[in-house]
């Protein structure tokens, strides 16, 4: 309580420069991290899909400051409630330096088991008496038990760790290294990734604490809270800007991967009001009984989040004020705030499509900013089984498609989804040198955009020729429901997973395959969706047709039909009188 | 026959530096860079100080023509050759989105657009084997068809071929014969390494700055041959050595960096003369301020780099001396959000407005503003008294930020300037914190090496953030790129995927393809600069088998696999904090530096001559922060001899820069003409 009111009162008088000299030593900080990070993790999850997130969290557990190259799902919160629950239940006088706790129990996160918080206590000032926050990094995890992708519930997926202390008072726990190393699949990259993890940990907690003592804890504490308040203020101001009302979109996934083929409606309402947004997730789907259930906070809460701030823009920083204006409508037990027992492996499917119909509900408010839907789906492709030397061998191969048009420029890509981020294909000459395949094509998949007065980005085509026999599993969604077009403009085609046997002059759909047994000399035909047009058609700029028509970005039939142009003999095109 | 010369082309000035080895003379020169023939600039340099080009033996010449053609995409109309299946390799590229909420994210164009991109027919497997022939014939028609588009440079890509470069090089070949005077590279001629967007990106990117760098060279010697100069024109690259004009026309994405490792070169050239182990090197210009790690004399050399950054820029996979840039320098301005928050650059007022106080209609504060502003510049000797600085100006674009922070009056405007330069600071920390984090060192066992227009103003106080003891200001710190490129010895960098197991069988080939690389580099070296001692420095890029992560480990010993277990071991443990005894190791590539020293001058020449203490010490008032306003000695550089040691608070001016001396420090000159500043705490 006493802090309390120093910080205050610090606060009220804590310069404008000393501020700033804070605020961009604690950013830079999360940076220095992340990029410590990235160069020490053993599994490509980290160096390759960036899947981690390095925060900066208070002494109550609220987000102070995150890295900018996160990944989408870690950076709505992810570590703060990682934090709150350590909180909650050893309370700050039975944590001490040198503690490293770990959390990542389905009922806290509320993710798929791999995405661990790793943390630990800031202490600064005279003797380190005083708690100034902590500093947490939450990584994907290679591998952590379980039988995953058919589970029915979370703990056929693997090792729950609630708030367990890895070290304590500087000393390793040497019993929860052993319970984690004998309940992985993968121990040496486990191990090297938990070792790069704790070293991040542990000199973000000494950057932090060295900025503290030199400022002392007080203007630390002041400029902290200083910080969330003008993130809240910008986030507000933001919203002011939009037109207040009640908007909506609704759309639906494939299934929900449990064999069924019904379709799972996302029903998502936005209500803008002064400087206040909620998102309601009441009408969404109930809980799934396939593995793509997420929980409230880690599902629901972080799709909102996640959602605003992509709206919001890069520049502003991700943390505790910049949410604060952000309400949630969510009753438990849907597909986005699960039971803490429900299977979660597969948690990310929806996200791609959940964060989109948040940002599309806005189409109205934001004109300017809402682009054209994405492709929206992880698309993914694996190529599994045993080499001839007997080694098992798993590629997921992911697949990147278009994203939307926005209201300046055409659609780019392809990306991965929303759910991801700093996320690179891998080469296709290391896939060769190490898979059973050879590749007969990589190309951007003609007429895969939505057309408009900007058309959205192209998926791709990617053809594998297998080599030796292995197994195919895929991942797609969003073929019923493609991605859509904003203002006017229309809508992508969605992605295509085609076979042709060796020998055969027909293809057939392997879309929903999880053990489909390929021989040598098939061919597996992998398009990716694109994303949707912004503006109507009508009023693409003819040089743009001419453009992507010379390009082959879009045949001539498809520059008829979506663009009412005719070509003529020297090529050229021209609107049809 | 005696003079060594070296000329650096900025964006503002030429500058020349030249050394007379009989009389250890250095001369300096100084032109405005001529942008409509560069060369006129160097004439003019050269006449400026009445040197006769025809008694120079040789020229290094550093240039930014190279990422200047890049980034403002002023390079030729080239067309890519492909493996049928594969154009759109190069615009996919990786696929990433490296500002993940950014939701109109979007890459910068390819070089070359998809209508350039040609597929032949043709196919090489992982293992280097042929699966589908080259169609030789398809070249013919494909070469008609490129004449006709007016195609100036051709860059040719294989799926595989670093791993069999047969069909580049038949293509290559039949395009030459088929296509004279247009400009062809195929990929494995810059890297055998794997990866296809990469080897892709840079091959297209080699071809579109190929025509021009060749016209800018051959121009540059015939230029040179009129006035009488018949020594060695030699082209200072990205590596930190120099090429020869042969090698830099066939690889001109080697030249990508050229302009700003000259100070890097030279920051190494005296540590390792001044005995300094680990040194950070400085550089504060205009716009960006950057560093770099120098240890034991030499500095990380990456394989690869981005054009354009790492957000939106594509990669170029060539030996680039390891550098982090900010957004931070003299003319970054310093700006409030809605928010009021504050924030210093990375937008930059550039040379033209330039600052406030250049008086050429700059109304936003820079850094150079605020150093003004604080009394740490001099209005009447900026660049030697060329140019006169408006301090009015100055202080009046301070106060549009102040004031809205609550700022007001003179000190107000004191203390707006003060808070422009500690972020600044920050920032400046920031970028030499991420190298050396990157790296597993700490920057408090470093020394602080500055030069550039700003290093020297911003050094002392940005080694207090850092907690360095010692900074070091060469002499010369505005021309300190020139003087690097004097000093820099001819490099050649060759690299080649070569994977397996650290066992005894790898080890036994690892040696034998070593042993070919350095026949080669050496015969090369021999051939371009009359070398007739080569050193070089065996690397292999490592990693513990199942990551996808190298790091390029040094190998001093190739014989012995244990020897290479444990460098890699320490290396990989010095770098990211832990080791893994337990993993085997495996190789991904091995790169093979190979150097070889010319004729340079020794350091202690470089000083200008000094001018003893005919110039007194001149007094005024500078403002430092918290301690306010101080009566500052304000020394003429060139008065000051090796041996000379002050007090702060000092100011040290001289052409070109400005060196700050806190209350606290010490300084020095050492004998090689160098400040050396003891930092006092705070």
């Amino acid at each position: 309580m006493q802090d309390a009111v120093r910080a205050k009162s610090d606060a009220a008088e804590l310069d404008p420069i000393t501020l700033e000299v804070i605020r961009h030593g604690l950013v830079s900080i999360t940076n220095q991290i992340d990029a410590n990070i990235k160069r020490t993790a053993f599994s490509p999850y980290i160096y390759e899909y960036n899947d981690f997130a390095v925060g900066l969290v208070g002494p109550d557990g609220q987000l102070i400051a995150q890295c900018t190259g996160g990944m989408p799902p870690f950076v709505a919160d992810s570590v703060g409630m990682a934090v709150r629950d350590g909180l909650s239940i050893y309370g700050k006088e039975r944590l001490h330096h040198g503690d490293v706790l770990l959390c990542n129990h389905a009922a806290v996160q509320g993710q798929h088991l791999n995405n661990t918080v790793m943390y630990t206590p800031i202490y600064a000032g005279k003797d380190r008496a005083t708690l100034i926050g902590f500093f947490a990094i939450n990584v994907h995890w290679i591998e952590i038990g379980g039988i995953q992708t058919n589970s029915t519930d979370i703990f056929m997926e693997g090792l729950q760790l609630r708030s367990i202390k890895l070290w304590s008072k500087g000393e390793p726990i040497e019993e929860v290294y052993r319970i984690i190393e004998n309940n992985t699949r993968m121990p040496n990259e486990l191990m090297g990734d938990i070792a790069a993890q704790l070293a991040g940990c542990l000199l973000g907690r000494d950057l932090t604490a060295d900025v503290a003592d030199k400022y002392g804890v007080a203007t630390f504490s002041g400029a902290v809270k200083r910080i969330l308040d003008q993130s809240e203020a910008a986030a507000r101001a933001f919203i002011r800007a939009m037109p207040d009302g009640d908007y909506r979109y609704d759309t639906w996934l494939d299934n929900d991967r449990s064999g069924s083929d019904e379709p799972v409606p996302i029903k998502v309402k936005v209500a803008v009001k002064g400087d206040e947004l909620t998102v309601d997730f009441s009408e969404i789907a109930a809980q799934a009984k396939g593995s793509i259930n997420s929980g409230y906070y880690g599902g629901g809460q972080t799709i909102a989040r996640v959602a605003f701030k992509y709206l919001m823009g890069a520049g502003e920083m991700a943390n505790e004020g910049t949410f604060r204006p952000i309400k949630l409508i969510l009753p438990l037990g849907k597909l986005i705030s699960a039971d803490p027992t429900a299977p979660m492996f597969m948690y990310p499917t929806p996200f791609p499509t959940v964060i989109d119909a948040v940002i599309k509900a806005l189409e109205r408010a934001l004109p300017a900013r809402v682009p054209g839907g994405h492709f929206g789906t992880h698309s993914g492709v694996r190529f599994y089984g045993r080499r001839t030397d007997g080694s098992f061998f798993d590629t997921h191969d992911s697949g990147h498609g278009g994203w939307g048009a926005c209201a300046t420029h055409d659609g780019a890509g392809p990306f991965r989804t929303m759910a991801h981020g700093d996320t690179r294909i891998i080469p296709l000459e290391l896939q060769e040198a190490l898979m059973p395949f050879r590749l007969d094509e990589f190309s951007l998949r003609e007429d895969s955009a939505g057309a408009g007065k900007f058309r959205g980005g192209l998926g791709f085509r990617k053809r594998y020729r297998i080599l030796r026999a292995c197994l195919l599993g895929t991942n797609l969604d969003r073929t019923k429901f493609p991605p859509w077009g904003v203002q006017g403009g229309k809508e992508a085609r969605p992605g295509r997973f085609m076979l042709t046997k060796r020998g055969a002059t027909t293809e057939q759909n392997v879309e929903k395959e999880s053990a489909y047994r390929l021989e040598p000399g098939d061919v597996v035909c992998v398009e990716t969706g694109g994303g949707g047009g912004y503006g109507p058609p009508a009023e693409r700029a003819l040089e743009a047709i001419q453009r992507d028509l010379d390009a082959g970005y879009i045949t001539p039939a498809a520059a008829a039909q979506d663009y009412g142009v005719q070509i003529g003999s020297d090529g050229r095109v021209r609107r049809q009188s | 026959m005696a003079f060594a010369v070296a000329v650096d082309i900025g964006g503002t000035f030429t500058d020349l530096v030249a050394y007379d080895h009989d009389t250890h003379r250095v001369v300096y020169s100084k032109s405005p860079t001529t942008y409509a023939n560069f060369v006129d600039g160097i004439v003019d340099c050269f006449d400026k100080v009445k040197l006769d080009p025809a008694r120079a033996n040789f020229v290094n010449h550093g240039t930014t023509l190279v990422i200047n053609a890049l980034i403002q995409r002023k390079g030729a109309k080239a067309a890519l050759v492909t493996t049928t299946g594969f154009r759109d390799v190069l615009e996919i590229a990786r696929g990433n989105r490296p500002d993940p909420f950014d939701l109109h994210y979007r890459r910068d164009d390819p070089l070359i657009p998809r209508p350039l991109r040609f597929e032949v027919s043709e196919r090489i497997g992982s293992e280097g084997e042929i699966v589908t022939p080259l169609d030789v014939t398809a070249l013919t028609p494909l070469a008609a068809t490129l004449k006709e588009r007016g195609i100036e440079a051709v860059a040719i890509f294989f799926m595989n071929s670093y791993a069999n470069p047969a069909h580049e090089e038949q293509a290559a070949a039949a395009l030459r014969s088929l296509l004279p005077g247009v400009y062809i590279t195929c990929s494995t001629e810059i890297t055998r390494e794997w990866y296809e967007y990469e080897r892709t990106s840079t091959v297209a990117a080699n071809a579109y700055v190929g025509p021009q760098v060749t016209t800018y060279i051959r121009r540059l010697q015939q230029d040179f041959a009129s006035k009488g100069f018949t020594g060695a024109l030699h082209m200072m690259g990205s590596n930190g050595g120099l090429l020869s004009v042969e090698r830099s026309c066939r690889q001109p994405v080697s030249l990508v960096e050229s302009g700003p490792i000259g100070g890097c070169i030279g920051a190494g050239a005296y540590a390792e003369a001044l005995g300094l182990k680990n040194v950070i090197a400085f550089d504060m210009g205009g716009t960006t301020a950057k560093c770099a790690l120098v240890e034991d004399g030499r500095f990380s050399v990456d394989s690869i780099y981005y054009a354009g950054g790492y957000v939106k820029g594509f990669p170029i996979k060539s030996s680039v001396i390891n550098i982090v840039e900010v957004g931070s320098g003299g003319g970054s301005i310093a700006w409030l959000d809605p928010q009021n928050r504050l924030s210093v650059g990375p937008q930059s007022a550039g040379s033209t407005p330039g600052p406030a106080c250049y008086g050429n209609g700059g109304a936003e504060p820079t850094v150079t503003d605020a150093n003004l502003v604080l009394g740490r510049l001099n209005p009447e000797r900026f660049l030697g008294g060329e140019m006169r600085l408006d301090i009015a100006a100055a202080s009046a674009a301070v106060r549009r930020i102040a004031a809205p922070l609550g700022y007001a009056g003179a000190d107000g405007t004191n203390r707006m300037a003060d808070g422009i330069i500690a972020l600044a600071t920050v920032i400046m920390a920031g970028a030499i914190k991420t190298i050396s984090i990157e790296h597993g060192r700490d920057p408090r066992e470093f020394v602080l090496f500055c030069y550039g227009g700003g290093g020297p103003l911003h050094a002392s106080a940005l080694a207090r953030e850092l907690s360095i003891p010692t900074v070091i200001i060469p002499p010369e710190p505005g021309n300190f790129s020139a003087v690097g490129m004097l000093l820099a010895d001819a490099r050649l960098d060759v690299s080649k995927t070569f994977t397996g197991r650290l066992n005894d069988t790898t080890v036994a080939s690892l040696k034998n393809v070593f042993a070919e690389m350095e026949q080669e580099a050496g015969a090369l070296l021999a051939r371009d600069f009359g070398a007739d001692e080569v050193l070089f420095e065996r690397f292999g890029e490592m990693r513990y088998v199942g990551q996808r992560h190298n790091i390029k480990v040094p190998l001093p010993d190739t014989a012995d696999p244990a020897a290479i277990r444990s460098a890699f071991d320490r290396d990989y443990k010095r770098r990211y904090g832990h080791s893994d005894a337990r993993a085997n190791a495996e190789f991904q590539a091995l790169h093979l530096s190979s150097f070889s020293r010319l004729r340079r001058p020794e350091l202690k020449w470089l000083p200008r001559a000094q001018r003893g203490g005919d110039i007194p010490p001149q007094r005024r008032p500078v403002s430092f922060g918290a301690a306010g306003l101080l009566e500052t000695t304000v020394y003429d550089r060139t008065a000051l001899a090796p041996g000379f040691a002050g007090q702060g608070p000092a100011l040290i001016e001289e052409y070109g820069s400005t060196t700050l001396i806190w209350p606290d420090d010490r300084f020095e000159v050492g004998a090689l003409g160098e400040l050396r500043i003891h930092c006092g705490r705070d």
